[in-house]
Formats: structure tokens, sequence, C-alpha cells
């Protein structure tokens, strides 16, 4: 953790609010990027992610006391979202769940899941190890993955692999569940 | 995502596909009562969602990143701002409620 965040955590624990507001600046300005990010992995929308993190500060600053014992960023982020942003998340698809078909306990798990062997693998080990299980699927799963990444639909990643819809998506869900063994087996190794 | 009835594995690219899009509430709303139980009960969909976070994450989330942190530092001191008013506002009604009991 740098000098300058963990400055600003240490300015958190301050009992006035005034001056806690005054710190949050430097605070924000040293974690956004990673919350932000991390945020994305569960909303998929920058707008979002930002109106979730507005209030996830907020919270921060009327009740810091969780951060108080954090000591590497690792942590701060699995404390912030465990304490903090996933009541946030939770409350956004709240609003939306009255006509929904979806158990509440679906929802959460879906929008806000408990800590899993990857939720806290940071943004670059999670591309290095992504790439490097990519390179060990079949050309054809690799492919599907890679078109998909690059934004194309399954109409369109179905035409480029001469195949219909039906079978792209069960190629992508066979493929995805194959990268999660991957991925497990490789958290285990570790 | 106007199938009815979808298999997981179509609900799972759907889902997948909503989240890279960034329309999770699009998706959610599309889920008719029978898929919802079809996902509660698959433990096949639960775990392919982890992957498909972590794809989400790996490959989309850069884009997330505001280049204009000081606009969105003063968003979060005007909320700050807001929360301090309410609870100014709050304890100055039970002060003023106490004082009222007193006399």
């Amino acid at each position: 953790m740098n000098r300058r965040l963990r400055n600003a955590l240490k300015g958190l624990m301050d009992p006035d609010i005034e001056r806690r507001r005054r710190v949050m600046d430097s605070f924000v300005r040293a974690t956004f990027e990673s919350f932000i990010r991390y945020l994305y992995r569960y909303l998929g929308n920058e707008v979002e992610c930002e109106d979730v993190l507005e209030d996830v500060y907020a919270d921060i600053w009327e009740n810091p006391a969780r951060l108080c014992n954090v000591t590497s960023d690792r942590e701060l982020l699995r404390t912030v979202y465990l304490y903090y942003m996933r009541k946030r998340l939770r409350e956004v698809y709240r609003r939306i769940n009255r006509n929904l078909h979806l158990s509440q306990e679906g929802l959460k798990r879906l929008v806000a899941p408990e800590l899993g062997v990857f939720e806290m693998t940071s943004q670059s080990e999670l591309r290095q190890l992504l790439n490097r299980m990519l390179s060990r699927l079949k050309a054809r799963e690799r492919r599907a993955i890679e078109l998909w990444m690059e934004g194309m639909s399954n109409r369109a990643i179905a035409n480029e692999l001469k195949t219909t819809v039906g079978a792209v998506k069960m190629l992508k869900f066979r493929t995805m569940l194959k990268l999660r063994k991957m991925l497990c087996d490789h958290c285990r190794e570790d | 995502m106007s199938d009815i009835n979808r298999t997981i594995e179509e609900l799972l690219v759907d889902y997948a596909e909503a989240l890279r899009d960034g329309c999770i509430p699009a998706f959610l709303k599309s889920l008719t009562s029978e898929e919802g139980r079809r996902i509660a009960y698959s433990r096949g969909f639960w775990e392919a969602t982890d992957v498909v976070r972590v794809l989400n994450s790996a490959g989309f989330a850069d884009k997330a990143v505001t280049p204009n942190v000081s606009l969105f530092i003063s968003r979060v001191d005007a909320k700050i701002a807001s929360r301090l008013k309410k609870a100014r506002a709050l304890s100055r009604r039970k002060r003023t409620a106490r004082a009222r009991h007193l006399t």
C-alpha cells in the first residue's frame, strides 16, 4: 500500500467529520481506479458504477470503522466490497426486484455474490491467468470467447464460426465451465 | 432476450451479454418465472457466472475508468454535504423537540 493511501486511511479515522471530509479527496484519488474497475465486474456499466461508488464513498466517510485495521491494497478492496459495495449493489437491484421472477436470494447471488475464488484476484493477474487458460482451450472454443470479448453478438460469432446461434450458445456455456475448472485448478495449485 | 423459456445455456449467454453491454436490469426483467426457477436450481449456471464476471473484468473494466476524477470527487463531496445537512437538520429537530418537551 503506498504512503498516500496509508495517510488517507489514517485521516479517515479522525473523529471530526469535517476533517474526514477533507481527507476524502486524497482517498478517492488513491482508490478510484481500482474500486471502479472492481465494481465494473458486477455492473458492466460505467455510469451505474459511478453512481454506486458515490454512495460507497459517502458511506465510508460516514462510518469508516471497518477500514481501521486494513494494511494492504487487497485487504482494502475486500473490506470495501464486503461492507460497503455489496450493500449498495443489492440496493440498486432491490428497487427493480418487485416484478422479477428471480428469488431475492438468487438476485443477491447474481448481482452481489459472496467472495469467491476469483473475486480477490487483481486485474492484471486475472488478465494474465485468462490468457494462459485461453491458450489451453481448443481453437474453436478460444475463438468463440475471443470474438465475444471483442463485443460480437451471438449471430456474428455463429457466422464467423459457420455454425448456428444455438450451437454458439452451447459452445460458450461449455467453454465457460471448462475455463472455470481450469481457473479453480490453478488457484488450488497456488 | 426475447425467447421464452430459454435453456440454461441460453440464459447464461444472455446474462453474459447483458453484463458485457451493461444492461443487467433488462436481463433480470426478461426472466420468466420458469426461467427464474431453472436458474435457482442450476449449479452449472452459478459456476459459469463466476467466469462471466472474470471475463467482464479482464476484458472490459478498463473502459469504466473516468478520465476526470476531480469531477467525480466533487460529486462525492456534494453527497457528503447533503448527508451532513440532513444529519444537522435531524439533530436540530431533536433538540427543538426536547426543548419544547421541557417547557
